[in-house]
């Protein structure tokens, strides 16, 4: 009996804390948005976006956290759906196992828009970037840099994620292009910035002088990259190229040791996504997909993204 | 009753040796050796003094933490909150480690204080509630992830000074620095196993807690200084690992634990509580580290480096038991 008081209390403290109040205050559309991970800064960065946007538009959200479990995201959609919401935004934590959550949704007659990565199932509308693109940026700069010629590093993300799988398929689609852009040694940093920099370390004591250029799938990773080279005072040799644009990296830009990475837009992407759900909420035309294009981000250009 | 605690120390400290005699520690160090040995033969990079200090500085942070754990499982318990007090502690210290705002002291301070107060916090529940370590430190793992994400609001901090930066990445004399913590460590820790009364005690309570009790022993104030001499490190090894990579990661040292916990378990120290020495520790640290420093020169997919940490674990623990029957 007290452990069950006790629950019931820590329960009711808990509904206490949620801010957003329950149901719809008069007539805002309410979209439920399931993110895929508020522990990853470039989420927590759309997820704000779309907040931002949707008090600017008037629509009021109920915004949760899959924690990287397609399986609870599916639950998610599932008592969004129970809930009525007018729409759901989606950010899927997987490319299959979070399809059935599009389908559950699409069967209720509930629109549903995916933002930032794609599912197998056909959402109502998608919003995102491709990040093969992201990939093809960042190694076509290694390869201008190099004049098409030199050893390159990569540095994977997570094996086996789909950001990872596509900017990995983008950068390859590159070297194939340069057969004198050699890729010298790839291997997995798991997003992960001291992970990712003795990795670094490591490859600096094999390879040392032959490393003309890495490529790191992630800012962070690129971060560590950089500590890295700066440590064995190999920064200015190195052209270091990674993908984000998250402020730790712009401000590495600015200072030159980070080379290069590729802006993908987490305001556009968050903006875009309410803008796409509340065209189909008032029955208006709007687009299936919704593609927001990625941008190189170097010294001369740095002082836009800051 | 003093009688009854020496008859204890004395047993403790006898089973102690006994470990040393038999091949826990040899056992251990032998393997080191073999595949030191193995690694210099295949690839001319390992042996540089280069690559070595680079090791050691890679393991430092995984020493520190295996360190603090290696008192707890001696006592027979478990911290699996390590992950998240290296998060939660390098998080609190980046907050006060901007440039032109506190003296270094203050993002210490915090970082230790936080370590101590979360510690202490696992020792408190433990020894009062009764609930296992293993529980209650699942429980507070979740916590302490919590409360880095709270803390950080989600978003790495970044932007620190050159003093706090020069812990992880300054050198002295031409060491870096996280070396030279590692072997101050490594010297007090082994000094309060071996050569104080509480590292008896720590080992009575892990041999026996019943007799240790019987015996006035203050089986509860050992726990409490386990785990909070735990949490104290983890605040250290944060520290490190936030001076390191320059910036305090909310989601930093998932999986901590696990490598904490290995390289004890490696070195020596059994999970069932009362036996385990530092160096063995420190020996199961360095092993993890030159495995995957020397597979990385290699360049063998971290896919395999995964397979063979985890033979290696099980390997350890079945060569441990061996020895105990033999």
């Amino acid at each position: 009996m007290k452990q069950i008081l006790l629950i019931l209390t820590f329960f009711f403290i808990l509904t206490g804390c949620n801010q957003s109040g329950d149901g719809a205050e008069g007539n805002k559309p309410l979209i439920g948005v399931s993110m895929l991970s508020m522990q990853n800064e470039f989420i927590v960065s759309v997820s704000d976006e779309l907040e931002k946007k949707a008090e600017a538009v008037g629509a009021e959200l109920i915004v949760v956290d899959a924690e990287r479990s397609a399986l609870k995201q599916i639950e998610q959609v599932e008592s969004f759906i129970a809930q009525g919401v007018d729409a759901i935004i989606m950010n899927p934590c997987e490319v299959e196992a979070s399809s059935p959550a599009v389908t559950k949704a699409m069967a209720a007659g509930i629109p549903i828009v995916n933002v930032n990565s794609a599912t197998a199932t056909q959402p109502t509308a998608f919003v995102g970037s491709d990040d093969v693109e992201s990939g093809r940026i960042a190694m076509e700069y290694i390869a201008k840099r190099l004049g098409g010629k030199g050893n390159v590093i990569m540095i994977h993300g997570y094996m086996g994620q789909a950001a990872q799988i596509q900017r990995e398929q983008g950068a390859r689609e590159i070297l194939k292009k340069y057969p004198d852009l050699k890729l010298l040694a790839h291997q997995t940093g798991e997003w992960d910035r001291a992970k990712s920099m003795s990795l670094m370390e490591n490859w600096i004591q094999s390879y040392g002088n032959k490393i003309d250029a890495v490529f790191a799938q992630n800012d962070e990773m690129g971060m560590g990259a950089v500590k890295a080279l700066g440590a064995a005072g190999m920064n200015d040799k190195v052209v270091v190229v990674s993908i984000d644009a998250i402020p730790d990296a712009l401000q590495a830009v600015e200072q030159g040791t980070l080379d290069a990475t590729v802006f993908q837009n987490a305001g556009q992407q968050g903006a875009q996504a309410i803008e796409t759900a509340l065209k189909i909420i008032d029955k208006q035309p709007y687009e299936k997909e919704v593609m927001i294009p990625f941008q190189l981000v170097t010294k001369e250009n740095v002082a836009e993204f800051k | 009753m003093k009688e009854k605690i020496t008859t204890t120390i004395f047993q403790a400290r006898n089973s102690y040796s006994a470990r040393v005699r038999s091949l826990g520690v040899f056992g251990i160090l032998l393997a080191f050796v073999v595949i030191c040995a193995a690694l210099a033969l295949t690839t001319p990079r390992f042996l540089t003094v280069g690559n070595l200090t680079i090791i050691l500085t890679q393991v430092s942070i995984n020493a520190l933490l295996a360190f603090g754990v290696t008192f707890v499982i001696i006592t027979g318990g478990i911290d699996l909150s390590l992950g998240s007090m290296v998060a939660v502690t390098g998080v609190a210290a980046a907050l006060f480690a901007h440039p032109d705002t506190y003296p270094l002291v203050v993002p210490l301070g915090v970082a230790l204080a936080a370590g101590l107060a979360m510690g202490g916090f696992n020792g408190l529940v433990i020894t009062k509630s009764k609930v296992p370590p293993f529980i209650v430190t699942l429980g507070t793992m979740t916590i302490g992830r919590g409360l880095a994400l709270i803390l950080s609001k989600g978003r790495p901090v970044s932007n620190l000074s050159e003093a706090f930066n020069f812990i992880g990445g300054g050198q002295v004399l031409g060491i870096p620095f996280p070396i030279i913590i590692l072997v101050v460590v490594f010297g007090l820790c082994s000094i309060l196993l071996k050569k104080t009364i509480w590292g008896r005690y720590m080992y009575a309570v892990g041999g026996n807690e019943q007799a240790a009790r019987a015996s006035g022993i203050s089986v509860v104030k050992v726990k409490m200084i386990v785990y909070t001499l735990c949490g104290v490190l983890a605040a250290l090894a944060g520290v490190v690992l936030t001076s390191r990579i320059t910036t305090g990661q909310p989601n930093a040292g998932q999986g901590f634990e696990l490598d904490a916990i290995a390289a004890a378990i490696i070195g020596g120290t059994s999970t069932s509580g009362g036996s385990g020495t530092m160096t063995g520790t420190l020996i199961g640290a360095l092993l993890i580290g030159v495995i995957s420093n020397g597979l990385d020169l290699l360049n063998v997919t971290s896919y395999y480096q995964e397979v063979v940490m985890g033979i290696i674990i099980i390997g350890a623990v079945v060569l441990d038991g061996l020895n105990r029957k033999g």
